[in-house]
């Protein structure tokens, strides 16, 4: 998927009043680990975008902008060696 | 590869629809506007997201007119394009091998 610049049929953009940077503490988390790995050159910021866009269609559509966040960085993450897929599977049902 | 186009140059964006990542947004594919200004020399996300060699290149910011995009609204919005995704066009929109 790649909707740079939005499209129709989603209905409106819920506005919040005083909205806050994150939502969720895991949010900032996700934020603070996608900056350490493209400083440290783990990958780039386009690579990251790139595993956004490669998302299943439903899936990217029903994810939130920090679960596309998150989705992107187990990704690359797995993608580049540093954790395998088996390591990420168990990390999310530690908290089943 | 240098720069070619200057302020003011009539430009149409390659009507791309690729399977890796670009940042050619969708709404302006194909579509005609105006060089504003330069932003210097950047890797192209096209190749850079894919791990390709990837030699700074030429990137302006183009100045639509929100109708040309949209078949309405009376505002600009202008989008930083990479050279690649560039190509010169006459005043009548037609690009020199059209002629």
């Amino acid at each position: 998927m790649n909707d740079v610049g939005g499209m129709q049929g989603f209905g409106a953009v819920e506005q919040e009043p005083d909205e806050p940077p994150f939502h969720s503490d895991w949010e900032a988390h996700v934020f603070a680990m996608n900056r350490a790995l493209i400083g440290q050159g783990v990958y780039n910021l386009d690579e990251f975008r790139d595993a956004i866009e490669r998302m299943a269609p439903q899936h990217y559509l029903e994810s939130s902008y920090y679960e596309k966040w998150l989705h992107a960085v187990s990704t690359l993450l797995v993608e580049k060696g540093v954790v395998t897929a088996a390591e990420v599977s168990a990390g999310e049902h530690s908290h089943d | 590869m240098t720069e070619r186009f200057a302020a003011g140059t009539r430009v149409r964006t390659s009507p791309t629809d690729p399977t890796h990542h670009t940042r050619v947004p969708r709404y302006t594919r194909g579509a005609t506007g105006t060089i504003v200004e330069s932003q210097g020399l950047h890797p192209l996300p096209d190749d850079r997201s894919r791990g390709l060699p990837c030699e700074p290149l030429p990137v302006y910011t183009v100045r639509f007119a929100a109708r040309d995009l949209f078949d309405e609204g009376d505002h600009a919005v202008t989008v930083d394009i990479w050279q690649t995704h560039l190509t010169p066009v006459d005043d009548e929109g037609a690009t020199p091998h059209e002629r």
